[in-house]
C-alpha cells in the first residue's frame, strides 16, 4: 500500500543504536522515572519543566471548552442570574443573625482562649482559583486549577468551595496546581462528628456510592447516625478546624466485626468552577519529642517549643 | 522491493507535517481526556504507531518517550507510565513495519491490534504493581477502538503524500 519514494536511500552503515538496545535504554529510563516518582518523590522538577512547556498547549486545548461555557452562560444568563440573586438574598437574610453572632462569638472565643492560654487558631491567607480540567486518569480523582507556585499556592493547602472541603493541593507547578479530591483512594482527612465531637479519620473510597468517604477504624459502638455532619477537626495543623466535609450516609455494623463500616458523602460534589485555596495553618507548634528519661521538673523550661502543645491540656485541666 | 500491482507510489513524507500531526494528536488526546471516559481511544498512541510503522527512520522511540512523558504530566499519572507503554509499542511497531506495509490500511488495522493491546496491558500491569488496582471494564475497549480508527487516521495522514508530483493546472479532469 504505502511505499514511498524517499529522497535518500536508507543508511547501510550508520544505523545508530540497535533497536533492542534503544528499547532497553528507554525502558530502563521510564522504570527509573517511575520508581523515582512512586517511591522517592524526586521527579517534581522534571514534572514542572514538562508542565511549563505544555502550558500553552493546554491553554489552547481548553479554549473551545471555555468558549462553549461562555456561550452557554450568555444564553441561559439572565434568568439564572435572577434566580441565583434571589436565592443568595434569601440565604443571606437567613444567615444574617448567625453571622452577626459569629462575629461576637469569635471575639469571645479569642478572649477565652487567651484567658485559658490556649493556642489561637488563626486562618492562613486564601487564594481564589478556577477549575481548569479534571485529569483523564482513571486511577485517581484529581483536578487541575489555574494557579501555581508563582501565585503563592503551597503544597498541602486545603481547597474549599461554597459548600465545603473539595480536596487538598498535592502537586504545585509554576502555573498550575493539582488538587486531589476527597474521594481519591489515597486521600485522608481528619474529621469530627459535629453532633458528638468524636474524631475520626476519613479516607477516600472512589468505588462505593459513586465516590464517597469511608471512616477508618470506627468502633462498632460509636455514636453515629445517618445524616451526621462531619467537619474538619483541625488537629493536624494543615486543615483549619470547622470546615464542612461530608454527611454520613451509610452505617454497617456487624456482630463479627469490632469496627463499623461507615460511608459518608462529601458535601462539595457539585464541583463548581470557583474554589478557594486556604494555606496550611502557619503557627502550628512542632511535634512533641518523646523524652527518653522521665521528665525532670527543672528541664521543662529549656524545651519550651517541644512541650508547647502539651500546655493547653495541662492548663485546661487545671483551670477548673 | 517489488510493488504489488495497483498500488500508489507515495511522495516522500514531509518531516514538518509529521511533527505537526504528532503535536495535533497530543492536543486531541488532551481534548478527548476532558470527557474523562475510560473507553476513549488513545489518539496519541495511534498517530505515534502510525508514523513508526510508516516512517521508522523519522519517528521512533525518542519521540514516543517524550510524548509519553507529556501525556503523563498532563494526566497526572505516574511519571513514565505512558512513556514506557509508548516506547514498547513503538519498538514492536517498528519491528513489524516491514511486513505490515505490504497490506492495505484495513488489513494493517488488524495486525496493529496486538501492539495496541500490548501497550494497554503494560499500562494496566504497571498500575497493578504500583497501586494494586485493576483496570475498569470500559478501558478494555480502548485498544479495539484505536485499531478500528487506524484506517481513518491512515487516510488522513497519508493524504499529503498522495498529491500528484507536479501540479497540472490545465489538465481537463
Amino acid at each position: 500500500m504505502a511505499l514511498d519514494i524517499d529522497s535518500s536511500p536508507p543508511p547501510i552503515f550508520r544505523q545508530g543504536l540497535p533497536a533492542l538496545s534503544r528499547l532497553v535504554l528507554f525502558g530502563l529510563l521510564s522504570v527509573l522515572l517511575m520508581s523515582a516518582d512512586h517511591r522517592l518523590g524526586l521527579s517534581q522538577p522534571i514534572r514542572s519543566a514538562v508542565s511549563v512547556v505544555l502550558a500553552p498547549l493546554q491553554w489552547a486545548v481548553l479554549l473551545p471548552e471555555r468558549a462553549g461555557s461562555a456561550l452557554q452562560d450568555y444564553f441561559t444568563g439572565v434568568d439564572e442570574a435572577r434566580d441565583a440573586a434571589r436565592q443568595y438574598q434569601s440565604r443571606t437574610i437567613a444567615q444574617a443573625q448567625r453571622l452577626q453572632q459569629a462575629e461576637q462569638l469569635l471575639q469571645e472565643n479569642r478572649q477565652l482562649r487567651e484567658l485559658l492560654q490556649l493556642m489561637q487558631d488563626t486562618p492562613g491567607p486564601s487564594k481564589a482559583v478556577q477549575l481548569l480540567y479534571e485529569t483523564a486518569n482513571p486511577y485517581s480523582h484529581t483536578i487541575v486549577v489555574d494557579k501555581g507556585s508563582l501565585s503563592g499556592i503551597v503544597q498541602g493547602s486545603v481547597v474549599v468551595d461554597v459548600a465545603g472541603v473539595v480536596g487538598q493541593v498535592t502537586r504545585v507547578y509554576p502555573h498550575l496546581s493539582e488538587v486531589t479530591l476527597l474521594t481519591d483512594r489515597n486521600q485522608n482527612i481528619p474529621v469530627l462528628n459535629a453532633r458528638t465531637g468524636q474524631r475520626f479519620i476519613a479516607g477516600g473510597d472512589p468505588l462505593t456510592l459513586g465516590g464517597s468517604l469511608e471512616l477508618r477504624f470506627v468502633p462498632a459502638s460509636a455514636d453515629l447516625k445517618e445524616g451526621d455532619l462531619l467537619t474538619t477537626s483541625g488537629i493536624d495543623g494543615i486543615y483549619p478546624a470547622g470546615l464542612q466535609v461530608a454527611h454520613i450516609r451509610h452505617i454497617d455494623r456487624r456482630i463479627d466485626n469490632a469496627f463499623a463500616k461507615v460511608h459518608a458523602l462529601p458535601i462539595a460534589v457539585g464541583r463548581g468552577r470557583h474554589m478557594l485555596v486556604l494555606a496550611p495553618v502557619s503557627d502550628w507548634p512542632a511535634r512533641p519529642v518523646k523524652a527518653e528519661a522521665p521528665a525532670q521538673p527543672q528541664s521543662r523550661g529549656k524545651s519550651h517549643g517541644a512541650s508547647h502543645s502539651a500546655t493547653p491540656k495541662a492548663s485546661a485541666g487545671s483551670a477548673p | 522491493m517489488i510493488m504489488p500491482a495497483g498500488r500508489h507510489l507515495l511522495l516522500p513524507a514531509n518531516p514538518r507535517f509529521i511533527a505537526l500531526s504528532l503535536l495535533l494528536a497530543l492536543m486531541l488526546h488532551m481534548l478527548l481526556g476532558l470527557a474523562n471516559q475510560g473507553w476513549m481511544p488513545d489518539v496519541l498512541a495511534l498517530v505515534l504507531a502510525f508514523w513508526t510503522v510508516h516512517q521508522p527512520r523519522r519517528v521512533g522511540m525518542l519521540a514516543a518517550f517524550v510524548l509519553g512523558l507529556a501525556a503523563d504530566v498532563h494526566e497526572s499519572a505516574l511519571l513514565g507510565q505512558n512513556a514506557l507503554a509508548y516506547v514498547v509499542m513503538s519498538h514492536f511497531a517498528s519491528v513489524i513495519s516491514r511486513r505490515v506495509l505490504w497490506f492495505s490500511l484495513h488489513q494493517q488495522a488488524l495486525q496493529m491490534l496486538p501492539v495496541f493491546v500490548l501497550a494497554a496491558l503494560l499500562e494496566w500491569v504497571i498500575r497493578f504493581i504500583t497501586d494494586d488496582l485493576l483496570p475498569q471494564w470500559p478501558q478494555l475497549i480502548a485498544p479495539l477502538l484505536q485499531s478500528a480508527l487506524w484506517p481513518v487516521f491512515g487516510h488522513a495522514l497519508l493524504a499529503p503524500q498522495r498529491r500528484p508530483v507536479d501540479r497540472d493546472d490545465i489538465r481537463p479532469l
